[in-house]
């Protein structure tokens, strides 16, 4: 194991783990039940350990990608159902991923949030076209890292960290009325969701065949998915928790997603601002790039084509064609003019619904020893994987009533 | 089948009411809005943001009250007075003036919830 490998691994996975939607639901969720959903941070964090861990394991031993297992677990039908229900999921979060960074370059420059968007795609595409597998993953990853001026910011902002602290019991704050409760419950969902994407271990799995992971990059795998995305989920934490310390108090419960970068501002001026809303661009970024080739990455899988960032593009034409036809497509759905707010709320919407399907197969893949041999999932594994199908799973029937029930979370 | 006799009438309520209730989500908006608007005034008052952000924060903000205005079912209700009392504010308003119809929608908002 290569030292600076790991660490630039590591680094890439903790400024790579914030997209648009955990900014969104982190700020409202800390300013609407101050540290009362941490807690739903972890859990989940722990759950997209377990299946990143396990996406990571399967493509180091079984060379096998998720799309293609889950066409031959789940059937052709069930199958394709996923398939399209995930694009749909993928495509809005990449559109999403894609507004969202024409907004914090309209706070940075004041320039038309359209023309900034319809350009942030076009730099996304070449940057796609020009830069190997490797570079796309760690120029945004690495760059991403400029998010920790959120976990800075907490620290200069002094809040109280024993209730901080206890924010990470799992919990129901007392004296709630109904509407709370459902709208509570809603942001546990969405947490949960936002965390766990499912773009997140398509994108991952696909990653290690692209890299040729084998049986001695497993520790890598493990030490990537548990220090990366736990550190990386620790900056969600604390735009959720400077969010409960500034904003709740405050009144305001985030409307737009440029008031996250004021809780950099507050405590450091427009050093601090300028800082995370740059961190904020390329985390969004990455995760746009991500979206995009999850799907690409998908429907080639999924059909059994060529396929890999590591082929020159002309090598893997439908797989060339399929990316760039999807990154038009959620351009085009940005360019509607639909707020990004609400491609923030459908994309968790949708994902939650897709969750238990895509971990399934994989989880079914993983403890099959006859694929895995002596990498098969363990007890730790086994358990923790069926508690967090179980986990998703109710929060995929939960989802859109309480989606209606709530509006939108705002109780 | 139970869960979803129950369920059922909810959803149906949540889509079609109107009047208070139903405009309650907007009003939430709208007093988080004005809270947002005069949190970034005070903050640039205080040399702390740049001013290309406060104008872009501006025009959002604006935009948003604007489209939570025009959602409302009953905009000449004392809430809607008060959403486009805060519109009718320059974008460099003083905070504490934001704040007093951050207030009232507060106080509105909260006498609905309890109601």
């Amino acid at each position: 194991m290569n030292p600076l490998e790991l660490t630039l691994g590591i680094m890439t996975a903790v400024g790579g783990f914030v997209d648009i939607s955990e900014l969104v639901f982190a700020a409202k969720a800390g300013s609407m039940f101050g540290y009362a959903l941490i807690w739903v941070f972890f859990v989940a964090t722990v759950g997209i350990m377990v299946f990143g861990e396990m996406s990571g394991r399967v493509a180091a031993v079984a060379r096998q990608p998720v799309f293609n297992l889950m066409r031959h677990r789940l059937g052709l039908k069930l199958g394709l159902v996923t398939l399209f229900a995930s694009l749909v999921s993928t495509l809005i979060t990449c559109a999403a991923e894609i507004g969202g960074m024409g907004l914090i370059l309209n706070y940075l420059t004041g320039l038309p949030y359209l023309v900034l968007a319809a350009l942030s795609g076009l730099v996304l595409m070449a940057s796609m076209w020009i830069l190997p597998f490797k570079w796309i993953e760690r120029t945004y990853g690495l760059l991403g890292l400029l998010m920790i001026v959120f976990a800075v910011s907490l620290v200069a902002i002094d809040p109280p960290w024993d209730r901080l602290a206890g924010g990470f019991v799992p919990q129901v704050p007392h004296g709630l009325s109904t509407k709370e409760l459902l709208a509570f419950a809603y942001f546990t969902v969405a947490i949960l969701s936002a965390v766990m994407f499912p773009y997140e271990s398509y994108f991952y799995s696909s990653g290690g065949i692209e890299e040729q992971w084998g049986p001695k990059d497993l520790l890598t795998n493990r030490v990537t998915t548990t220090i990366g995305f736990g550190l990386g989920s620790l900056l969600a934490v604390s735009i959720l928790a400077s969010s409960a310390q500034l904003f709740g108090p405050a009144n305001v419960g985030p409307e737009i997603p440029g008031s996250a970068a004021l809780e950099a501002a507050i405590p450091f001026g427009p050093t601090g601002l300028l800082l995370a809303l740059l961190g904020m661009l390329f985390a969004v970024a990455g995760a746009a790039v991500e979206t995009c080739m999850a799907n690409a990455y998908a429907i080639a899988q999924f059909f059994g084509w060529e396929w890999g960032r590591h082929k020159k593009p002309w090598e893997a034409p439908r797989f060339t064609i399929a990316w760039i036809a999807l990154f038009l497509l959620a351009l085009l759905i940005v360019m509607t003019g639909i707020e990004v707010m609400s491609l923030v709320e459908y994309a968790v919407l949708f994902s939650i619904v897709v969750l238990p399907l895509t971990y399934l197969p994989l989880m079914l893949l993983a403890g099959d020893k006859g694929f895995m041999r002596e990498y098969a999932n363990k007890w730790l594994a086994k358990g923790l994987g069926w508690l967090f199908f179980a986990v998703v799973t109710a929060a995929a029937i939960a989802a859109i009533p309480l989606y209606l029930l709530t509006s939108g979370g705002q109780g | 089948m139970l869960r979803l006799r129950i369920l059922l009438p909810l959803l149906l309520l949540a889509g079609c009411s109107k009047g208070p209730g139903a405009d309650l989500q907007y009003i939430k908006q709208a007093r988080s809005l004005g809270a947002e608007w005069a949190l970034v005034n005070e903050q640039a008052n205080k040399g702390q943001v740049t001013k290309t952000y406060a104008a872009s924060m501006h025009q959002w903000l604006r935009d948003n009250l604007q489209t939570t205005q025009s959602s409302l079912t009953q905009p000449d209700s004392r809430y809607g007075s008060e959403i486009h009392a805060l519109l009718a504010q320059p974008d460099d308003a003083a905070p504490d003036e934001l704040r007093s119809h951050v207030e009232v929608l507060k106080h509105i908002e909260d006498g609905l919830e309890s109601a």
